[in-house]
């Protein structure tokens, strides 16, 4: 009986005529490919330099308004952008102040150094024993975008604000602010001026 | 005995109240003199002033820097009373104002600071800022001349220099005795 059973189970239950065949399994590995392909194709059209993303948006961007700007307080934060041919300014819940942009004489471009965490970090760091505090100022710092503007009020008289911005904003503005008619001035110098001098400060400059 | 208490309790609340309350009128009394001093003074013919763009002459700042002394000293001559109006550079209306002096502001020496610096160090990273301050008259008379130091050595931004600098001038100018309006206005060679 025993015998017999063995007998069974060597017998084989699907004859080898009948495996898989290899044609059956290649077009479904073509169409992978060529899916894939297709895939990767598009893809790669859609992050093509090439054709540019047009972006129509007007500028936009969080900003610390550092002073001079008419009717807003110094060190306020807002909302700074260019809505036709104003430079408006709108801090949270309270309405725009805006300047014409033809009024705009002059766009200084800088780059500072700022320390991050206002008065909790500059408690923490006083608390911190053994003269940690200055260890955690080495490092509490960010580089913002100074961004200063001349122009003229109705009487002709001059006025001068001053803006910070995220690294990176301020040139955009000050593009948007060129393609719309304002002259630039010694921007690049001022920038290369300041980073120098928190680098390496100079006496007597 | 519970009676007595009750009274030395209501008479303690009463001293404590006389105490907490007893100091602000003082102050206002204070202020009562000082205000009724400053109208005197004020009934006296006064100065305008106009502010010209601060000139950086033969020192590299950055222009930020010339702008937030500019605006500071707009506020802070504006903040001391001594003026009967503070005008702008370029402003049109000071033709109309007839007792006008000019303050011209020229960089003499600037040395950029760090807030790092400072803030690691505490000894080193300081903004330094001098300027020399003149009070002109429209001719062109020099009737007061210094010169005015503004720092920040420890906290704050570099600009904070610029507005301890226009604070400073202020308080010189407002410190410094002017020539009467009437007086010196017409006498070119005065002063």
């Amino acid at each position: 009986m025993g015998w017999a059973w063995r007998t069974y189970m060597n017998r084989r239950v699907v004859p080898t005529e009948h495996m898989p065949h290899s044609y059956m399994l290649i077009p479904h590995r073509i169409w992978a490919y060529l899916i894939l392909l297709i895939g990767c194709a598009v893809g790669a059209l859609a992050q093509n330099p090439s054709e540019p993303t047009i972006v129509t948006a007007p500028f936009s961007a969080r900003v610390t308004h550092l002073l001079g700007f008419e009717g807003v307080a110094n060190n306020a934060g807002g909302t700074l952008s260019i809505q036709g041919s104003a430079l408006q300014f709108q801090k949270s819940g309270k309405p725009a102040m805006e300047l014409k942009i033809a009024s705009v004489q002059d766009v200084f471009l800088a780059e500072q150094s700022r320390e991050v965490g206002g008065t909790p970090m500059t408690l923490g760091k006083a608390a911190t024993p053994f003269g940690g505090g200055r260890v955690v100022s080495l490092f509490a710092h960010k580089k913002y975008d100074t961004l200063t503007l001349e122009y003229v009020d109705a009487n002709g008289g001059i006025h001068g604000a001053i803006f910070q911005l995220n690294k990176g904003q301020g040139e955009i503005l000050r593009n948007e602010l060129v393609a719309k008619g304002v002259r630039v001035s010694q921007s690049e110098d001022a920038a290369t001026k300041q980073r120098t001098a928190e680098e390496v400060p100079s006496e007597n400059r | 005995m519970k009676t007595g208490k009750r009274v030395s309790w209501i008479l303690l609340a009463m001293a404590i109240v006389t105490i907490i309350f007893s100091p602000p009128r003082l102050s206002a009394q204070t202020a009562t003199v000082k205000s009724s001093s400053g109208n005197s003074a004020s009934g006296a013919v006064q100065w305008s002033v106009q502010v010209d763009k601060v000139n950086p002459g033969d020192v590299d700042i950055e222009p930020a820097f010339l702008v937030a002394i500019y605006e500071n000293l707009v506020d802070e001559l504006g903040k001391t009373k001594r003026f009967q109006q503070v005008f702008r550079d370029s402003d049109r209306t000071t033709g109309a104002v007839s007792n006008l002096l000019i303050l011209k502001t020229t960089v003499q020496k600037y040395t950029a600071g760090s807030e790092t610096r400072r803030e690691v160090t505490t000894v080193s990273g300081a903004t330094k800022l001098s300027v020399r301050s003149q009070l002109c008259t429209r001719g062109g008379q020099v009737i007061l001349e210094r010169t005015v130091d503004g720092n920040v050595r420890f906290l704050g931004s570099n600009l904070r220099a610029t507005h301890n600098l226009a604070r400073n001038v202020a308080k010189t100018i407002k410190q410094s005795a002017l020539p009467e309006p009437s007086l010196s206005v017409p006498a070119h060679g005065a002063l």
